[in-house]
């Protein structure tokens, strides 16, 4: 409350007071150079990004979606407090504090400048004044709180993922060091903190040195800090006129400080201020499920050079804040694959910065045209492109919305197409495109699996089926996943389901394929695959191979075959819930799950499998890392047809040791055949054989189903 | 400068697999067809001498001899460095041994004037390792078998081989151009074509010729051209054997009956 005795225009604050002109003026020139060089950056990025390839526009419809939710994500910080809820809330202080800090000198601008002057507009004192400072210096104290922790984060904590040590370089490489990184992130805090710090500073000593003013004094309290501030001064014995010179100091100080800052925003990281939401802004949705569909009639495919790049990986680049979250989720880099889809980001921003992003502009041609992918400073090294299995752990927790996986997918394209790849994956793809599947076996051979079974399944190219099975390579092939199709199998016949499969005729769906970059091959296998389907009659699509599944569901309608599709998993929930099957016993295993990246992160189907788990009355103990921050077992993009390189640790073995962590295990329950052969394989190699088993879920299930089921999930007797 | 580089369409057979009605070769049916992997060698061979020579001034022509299913055998060659591609064919030409193949490479050989010929050195489904020596020997050049390393300058009067013999031991030869050379596996890293490639390489034209084209008669191709003739492909039976047992009169009653199954 204003008190009484004081007209409510006398409460404010006067601007420039007892500055002279040549100070003002100095000012002014100040500040228009500082929005002069704002502009001019903003013009040379803007120029950077426009370099880039331009995706489709946006409807109004979804732009208005989209920046609902980017409005939502930044308002909430969502994904910015995901495993890491701390940093994420002391993030949104800083947030919020300068984002108040910034609309309260905006007011006042718009107050001084251009309501004022022009209109006679004048709102900026009295009760409105008050409650302005107070808000401000609320927000001031939480920005301070804010800076603060992260530099005890940085300097004390120092949590690993923010030690940007890069697996893909050598000490030897000219581009190995992130030095620069490193100054430029203490080089932001500090000076934040000092424009926080001296603003208080600055308030307190107008309090002091305007002592005698009641409309100053008396109202201190409602700027509580810049008051406390003020009573420190009179405490040291600050005289009025020594509090004016200070006061003179400060501001010049924080005002030459926070105008350098404005200036320098384009130049530095705090342009992620900007570049972080515009980034939310333009993400594909889909980025996890579905790669952008390849133009095999282009004259190459992929991205070759920088300026194959489209605008909205530019854009991520200059997003990327080096949080290291991408970086700690990724499996090759905690397996020591040289990979961490943060370097991949930041390689991209560096070449980007180096040849796009010059003050001076350089001939744009010859930047576009640099390769992307070598051995050359500033490259993308295949080796680290290779390592990648497109899991999705890194774009799925981005909080800025940055898609490693489909750039990393984009640069392998060219690198396929040029045949620079290992030979053992060549070898795969030439058995793919010569047998439709990757067991290099001939395509008769697909339906083998079915010849043990006591009933005859369904050829659903011949007569109309209600349920058409995908079965897919690893399940028609592999001896080990031939054994749970048969479970399905006898699962399905047992409900009374009237399904079938396609026999000779189905090849694998191509999703790995894809996933490895050999986009004209997957075209070609999906072309063959929807032709096919094309002469059944079904009405719904059901696989048990993730992989299929995520092909099938959300990119086979570019290539003209959408389907109902869904997973084994999801399907036996609603058998399960539909009462048509029941288990008969309920297991007393101990189990765990294993969420396969396909399935989980991809397409979040979480709860189905866990839900069918909880149906076979099985005690499930959940990983540490499971659902959405679920680790690869390896074998994804393609990397279950390379061999991993001696001396690297697997993966799957580190998954296989996660899960021997839980005491009393004895089943690690998996969804997808190629989980089955990586975590199989990886529990004997680390030695847990003997102390829990590896299941698919629908074994698991069969083993509920069955009344007189005979041997529990004990491991293994002893041998010799 | 040109390099020919002859290519085979090769069946790899299925586990079970059934004989054509004539038993002299199996059923197509039954097989995947594809180019021969000795070839790819021969092929990128030439390709990596084409890509090390300045731009335009190498030609790498592939060839085949065969119907018009043999075009995705080229169409895979262009894909992977070819630069032209032809398929001779002609309906007499089914019972062509590799003498009566030779003669037509030799043919388009002499019309391409390439400064070298690179094959495979033999074919993964018949494998009689015989068409590239014909070749050299019709034409009269020098030649080479089974090279596992070749260094080449386009144009040059010679080029230097190496062979590998037994004991490790590596023999060097000198040799003449223009020369007919079969290459061994393993003499470099073929290149993957992708379909992408493959696509594309569609766009082009694949010249298609008849041995009369060529200057050759009937009697010079097909049967009629050939020096030898397949006469049966067949699965030998396996050796049968059995255990007599019993009293003495009733082996000598199966004996019986065995004698009296194998005469039928
Ligand atoms: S997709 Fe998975 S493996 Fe690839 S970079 Fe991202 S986290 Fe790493
Ligand atoms: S890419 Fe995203 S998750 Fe990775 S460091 Fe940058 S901002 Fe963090």
């Amino acid at each position: 409350m204003i008190p009484s005795g004081i007209a409510p225009t006398e409460v404010t604050r006067i601007l420039f007071q007892d500055f002279s002109l040549w100070m003002l003026l100095a000012f002014y020139a100040y500040a228009i150079t500082a929005m002069a060089v704002f502009a001019f950056g903003v013009y040379v990025q803007v120029r950077k990004y426009r370099s880039g390839q331009r995706g489709a526009a946006f409807s109004w419809r979804q732009l208005a979606t989209r920046l609902a939710d980017t409005a939502k994500v930044i308002a909430s910080h969502r994904a910015l407090r995901r495993r890491d809820a701390r940093t994420g809330r002391l993030h949104a202080f800083i947030f919020y504090g300068f984002t108040l800090l910034f609309i309260g000198t905006a007011t006042i601008t718009l107050q001084e400048d251009i309501l004022g002057p022009l209109l006679g507009v004048n709102f900026w004192h009295g009760q409105f004044y008050l409650l302005f400072k107070l808000v401000l210096n609320l927000a001031g104290a939480g920005f301070i709180a804010g800076l603060t922790y992260m530099m005890y984060r940085r300097g004390w904590l120092r949590p690993p993922k923010l030690d940007y040590a890069r697996p893909d370089r050598t000490p030897e490489d000219a581009d190995f060091s992130r030095e620069r990184y490193r100054i430029e992130d203490w080089a932001f805090l500090w000076t934040l903190l000092l424009i926080g710090i001296t603003g208080f500073l600055l308030s307190g000593a107008r309090m002091v040195w305007l002592q005698a003013e009641p409309a100053v004094w008396e109202t201190r309290w409602w700027a509580p800090f810049g008051a406390l501030v003020a009573a420190g001064l009179k405490a040291i014995g600050m005289s009025s006129e020594g509090a004016g010179a200070l006061r003179m100091g400060l501001w010049w100080f924080h005002g030459v400080l926070a105008l350098t800052f404005v200036a320098l925003i384009p130049y530095t990281k705090a342009k992620h201020i900007v570049t972080a939401a515009t980034s939310w802004l333009l993400k594909d949705p889909n980025a996890l499920n579905h790669l952008p569909l390849g133009n095999l009639d282009a004259d190459h495919i992929g991205y070759r050079t920088l300026g194959d790049v489209s605008s909205r990986y530019l854009v991520q680049a200059d997003a990327c804040t080096k949080c290291g979250r991408c970086h700690e989720a990724c499996p090759a880099r905690a397996a020591g694959y040289p990979l961490s889809p943060r370097d991949v980001i930041l390689t991209l921003r560096e070449q980007a910065n180096a040849l796009l992003g010059e003050v001076l502009p350089k001939p744009r041609a010859a930047a576009c045209a640099t390769p992307l992918v070598g051995l050359a400073t500033g490259e993308f090294r295949p080796d680290t492109l290779w390592s990648c299995r497109q899991c999705g752990a890194c774009t799925e927790i981005c909080p800025v919305g940055v898609e490693h996986l489909p750039l990393i997918n984009l640069l392998r394209r060219d690198m396929v197409d040029q045949g620079n790849m290992d030979s053992a994956l060549q070898r795969t793809l030439g058995a793919i495109g010569k047998t439709g599947n990757c067991f290099n076996e001939s395509r008769r051979k697909r339906p083998q699996w079915t010849r043990d079974l006591p009933l005859k399944i369904k050829d659903a190219r011949k007569e109309p089926v209600e349920v058409l099975w995908f079965v897919g390579d690893y399940a028609s092939f592999d001896p080990r996943s031939q054994k749970v199709s048969r479970a399905f199998a006898r699962i399905l016949h047992a409900a009374g389901i009237d399904f079938g499969i396609l026999y000779e005729g189905e090849t694998t769906a191509g999703n790995d394929v894809r996933r490895v970059g050999e986009e004209g091959l997957f075209q070609q296998l999906a072309e063959g695959n929807v032709e096919t389907l094309s002469g059944c009659t079904f009405s719904r699509i059901v696989t048990t191979d993730p992989h299929s599944f995520n092909t099938l569901k959300n990119e086979y309608p570019d290539l003209g075959g959408s389907y109902q599709v869904s997973h084994a998993s999801a399907y036996l929930k609603e058998l399960l819930d539909a009462g048509r099957i029941a288990p008969a016993r309920q297991l007393d295993f101990t189990v765990t799950y294993h969420d396969p990246c396909h399935l989980g992160r991809l397409n979040k189907g979480y709860d189905a499998p866990r839900e069918v788990v909880a149906a076979t009355g099985a005690k499930l103990v959940e990983l540490p890392r499971s659902r959405d921050n679920s680790f690869c077992c390896g074998a994804g993009g393609g990397r279950v047809w390379v061999p991993d390189p001696p001396g690297t640790s697997k993966v799957s073995e580190i998954r296989a040791r996660e899960a021997a962590e839980i005491e009393g295990l004895d089943v690690l329950v998996v969804n997808c055949p190629k989980c089955m052969t990586m975590l199989e394989d990886a529990v004997k190699t680390t030695g847990n054989e003997r102390n829990f088993r590896v299941m698919e879920l629908t074994e698991l299930l069969a083993e509920a189903l069955e009344a007189d089921a005979v041997a529990p999930a004990a491991a293994p007797a002893e041998v010799g | 400068m040109k390099i020919l580089v002859p290519v085979k369409r090769v069946a790899s057979l299925d586990d079970e697999f059934e004989l054509r009605d004539d038993g002299r070769d199996v059923d197509p049916d039954f097989c995947e067809f594809d180019l021969n992997e000795f070839d790819e060698y021969a092929l990128e061979t030439a390709v990596l001498i084409k890509e090390a020579a300045p731009e335009g001034t190498v030609e790498v022509v592939v060839l085949t001899i065969g119907p018009d299913d043999a075009d995705d055998t080229l169409r895979k060659a262009l894909a992977k460095g070819a630069d032209r591609a032809i398929r001779v064919d002609d309906a007499d030409l089914g019972d062509a041994d590799r003498v009566a193949i030779a003669r037509i490479i030799a043919k388009v050989a002499e019309q391409e004037e390439p400064g070298l010929v690179l094959c495979g050195a033999q074919s993964s489904d018949f494998g009689h390792a015989q068409t590239g020596m014909s070749v050299a020997a019709l034409l009269g050049w020098p030649r080479v078998a089974v090279v596992s390393r070749l260094d080449y300058a386009p144009g040059a009067a010679s080029a230097t081989v190496e062979r590998e013999l037994e004991g490790g031991l590596v023999e060097r030869i000198e040799v003449e151009t223009p020369a007919v050379l079969t290459i061994q596996l393993g003499i470099n890293t073929p290149r993957y074509a992708s379909l992408r490639a493959i696509k594309q390489a569609n766009a082009k034209a694949i010249e298609s010729r008849t041995p009369t084209d060529l200057g050759l008669s009937t009697g010079e191709i097909g049967g009629a051209g050939a020096l030898s003739r397949v006469r049966r492909v067949y699965v030998p039976e396996r050796g049968k054997s059995e255990m007599i047992e019993g009293t003495p009169s009733q082996q000598a009653a199966r004996l019986l009956e065995i004698i009296e199954e194998v005469q039928g």
